[in-house]
C-alpha cells in the first residue's frame, strides 16, 4: 500500500457528561465515522486500534460489542494525551504494511469518573508525590519560556481569546463562549502565570476515525505523514521548557515524511491544553522561530482569517480534554477542513493540514509521547 | 490518586558540614540523578551512592493557587538544577515563584516530605 487515507471520522459530544459512559460514547462517534466512510457492515473493518488513559481493562471491547464489532484483533493503546492520535499513526502503519485492510480507531474517556479539579502526574513520580499538577507542569513552562524569551501576559490571554472565538463556530465545543483578553487575564490564577481560561476543561468523549488504503473515493483525505516519538532524558542538562525538544523532533521526522516544511499548511491543529502550550507548539513545529510564538499569535497569523490558522476547531480550550479521545478530535477537525467542510470555521482554501498532540506526564522525560500527523496534499 | 510504591523525592542529610542533598552518581561518566537506579541512563555504568551540594540555580517555578488531592495551596515550587548535581524539584516559602536564574539553597524537607529550598542569600 503506497498511502494510507482517512475514510471517515466521527466524535461523540463533548462536555463533563458523567452519566454517560464509555459505550454510549463510543456508539456515537463510531456510528457518524462509519457513516461518513460509508461503512455499512461492519464486517468490513479488520481491526480496531483504540486509545484510553484511565478507562478500565476491556473498555473498548465492552463499548465495541453494542456496535457488532466484535471478533477482529482489538489493540488498545496509551499514550497519555497523545494516545489516539498513536493509535492513528499505528493504524497507518498496520495499512501500509498490509497487515489489515481497513482500521477503525477510537478514542475514549471518562474523565469525569476520575477528576474533578486539575490531572496530577501519578505519585510514583516526584511532580505527583509534590503536588505539581498538569496546570503546574505547563506553569512551569512557561516560567521557563519567559526566561528564555521573555513573555508578555497579553500573548498568553491572545491564544484563549483566539482559540475561544474560534470554539464559538464550533457547535460540538465544550465551552463555546468568546472572551476577551482582560477577561482571560482576570480569571483566577491556577498556577502562575496561568489563570483558569488559559487552561482547558476535563471532557467525557469519544472519538473515532476509519483508517484505509486508496479506494477514489474524493472525500477520503490522504495522511501524508505520521510520526511518534517518546521523549529524551529531561534533566539537568536541558535547557528548553518541557516538551519543547520532543515536539521539534517529531515536527522535523513528519515534515520530511510529508516532503513539506510548515510553511506549506494551510491549518494546524496544536495541543493547547494551556495557553503556553500552543505559543511552544508554534514554534517547534517549525511555524515561528524559536522565541516567535508570541508575536505570531500576536499578529493575528493564527487566527481565522490569517495566513495559517492554528486550531480553528476552538483548540482543547474550548473543546474540553478527553485525554485518549483528543488526538483524533484534532484529525476529524483536520479531516473536515481539508474537506471543506468545516462550516462557519472552515479555513478558505485549505487543502493540507497538521495536527501535534503531545501527551506527558511521567517525570524525568521530554514527554511520553508526541505526535505529529500531515493530513491532504 | 493513591500509590503502594515508595516515596519517589529525594532526600537529605543533615551534619556539622550543613544539609546535603541525596542521590547518585554514574562511577563511568559522572551523570548526577536523584531517583534511584540500578545503572547510569546514559552509559550503563555502575552508580554509587552521592551527597550534592543544597545550592543551585533556580531553572523555573510557579505558585500552585488551585486545590490538588492531598496539597493545601498555594504553594510555590521551582525546579532547581543543584551544583554539579541534578536538578530538584522543591517547595520554597509563600507564594512567590523565585525567579529562573537565582540562586537557591535547599535547607531540608517539609512535614510532607518535599524538598524545601530558600533563596540562598538567606541561609548565607
Amino acid at each position: 500500500m503506497s498511502a494510507a487515507f482517512v475514510h471517515g471520522v466521527g466524535t461523540s459530544r463533548f462536555g463533563r457528561q458523567p452519566g454517560v459512559g464509555a459505550p454510549a460514547l463510543v456508539q456515537q462517534a463510531v456510528t457518524e465515522a462509519l457513516d461518513d466512510a460509508g461503512v455499512g457492515d461492519v464486517r468490513e473493518l479488520d481491526a480496531v486500534f483504540a486509545g484510553t488513559v484511565f478507562g478500565a481493562p476491556g473498555t473498548a471491547q465492552r463499548a465495541l460489542q453494542l456496535l457488532g464489532i466484535t471478533g477482529v484483533p482489538i489493540l488498545t493503546f496509551e499514550n497519555a494525551c497523545a494516545t489516539s492520535s498513536t493509535a492513528l499513526h499505528e493504524a497507518r502503519h498496520a495499512v501500509l504494511s498490509g497487515r489489515f485492510r481497513r482500521v477503525l480507531c477510537l478514542g475514549v474517556e471518562t474523565m469525569t469518573l476520575h477528576f474533578s479539579g486539575p490531572i496530577t502526574p501519578e505519585e510514583t513520580d516526584v511532580e505527583g508525590r509534590a503536588g505539581l499538577a498538569l496546570p503546574g507542569v505547563y506553569a512551569m513552562v512557561a516560567s521557563r519560556y519567559e526566561h528564555l524569551y521573555g513573555l508578555e501576559p497579553k500573548a498568553l490571554a491572545a491564544v484563549s481569546v483566539k482559540n475561544r472565538r474560534h470554539g464559538a463556530l464550533n457547535p460540538r465545543a465544550q465551552h463555546g463562549a468568546e472572551v476577551t483578553a482582560e477577561e482571560v487575564l482576570a480569571s483566577r490564577m491556577v498556577a502562575d502565570p496561568l489563570t483558569l481560561l488559559q487552561c482547558c476543561d476535563i471532557s467525557d468523549a469519544a472519538t473515532a476515525a476509519v483508517i484505509g488504503g486508496e479506494r477514489g473515493v474524493g472525500r477520503d483525505v490522504r495522511i501524508a505523514a505520521s510520526a511518534l516519538r517518546s521523549g529524551e532524558l529531561w534533566d539537568h542538562r536541558s535547557t528548553q521548557p518541557w516538551g519543547y525538544e520532543l515536539m521539534a523532533r517529531v515536527a522535523g521526522d513528519a515534515w520530511q515524511e510529508a516532503g513539506i516544511g510548515p510553511e506549506d499548511v494551510d491549518l494546524f491543529e496544536v495541543h493547547d491544553a494551556f495557553t503556553i502550550g500552543e505559543i511552544t507548539a508554534t514554534e517547534a513545529l517549525g511555524i515561528a522561530e524559536p522565541g516567535g510564538g508570541c508575536d505570531l499569535v500576536l499578529s493575528g497569523h493564527t487566527a481565522l482569517g490569517g495566513r495559517q490558522p492554528v486550531n480553528p476547531s476552538g483548540g482543547l480550550l474550548s473543546r474540553g480534554h478527553p485525554l485518549g479521545a483528543t488526538g483524533l478530535a484534532q484529525v476529524a477537525e483536520a479531516v473536515w477542513q481539508v474537506r471543506g467542510e468545516a462550516g462557519a470555521r472552515q479555513v478558505e482554501g485549505a487543502r493540507v493540514a497538521a495536527v501535534e498532540t503531545m501527551g506527558g506526564g511521567t517525570a524525568g522525560i521530554d514527554g511520553n509521547g508526541c505526535v505529529v500527523v500531515v493530513l491532504g496534499g | 490518586m493513591s500509590t503502594t510504591t515508595g516515596d519517589p523525592r529525594p532526600r537529605v542529610r543533615t551534619g556539622p558540614d550543613g544539609v546535603a542533598v541525596l542521590g547518585w552518581r554514574c562511577t563511568g561518566c559522572g551523570y548526577p540523578v536523584a531517583q534511584q537506579v540500578l545503572t547510569c541512563p546514559l552509559c550503563r555504568e555502575p552508580v554509587a551512592d552521592s551527597a550534592f551540594s543544597p545550592e543551585g540555580e533556580v531553572w523555573a517555578s510557579t505558585c500552585l493557587r488551585v486545590r490538588v488531592p492531598g496539597h493545601t495551596p498555594p504553594y510555590a515550587v521551582a525546579y532547581v538544577v543543584l551544583d554539579d548535581g541534578p536538578r530538584v524539584l522543591v517547595r520554597t516559602p509563600g507564594d512567590r515563584p523565585l525567579p529562573p536564574a537565582s540562586r537557591a539553597r535547599v535547607t531540608g524537607t517539609s512535614e510532607t516530605g518535599d524538598l524545601v529550598a530558600v533563596p540562598a542569600e538567606e541561609e548565607s
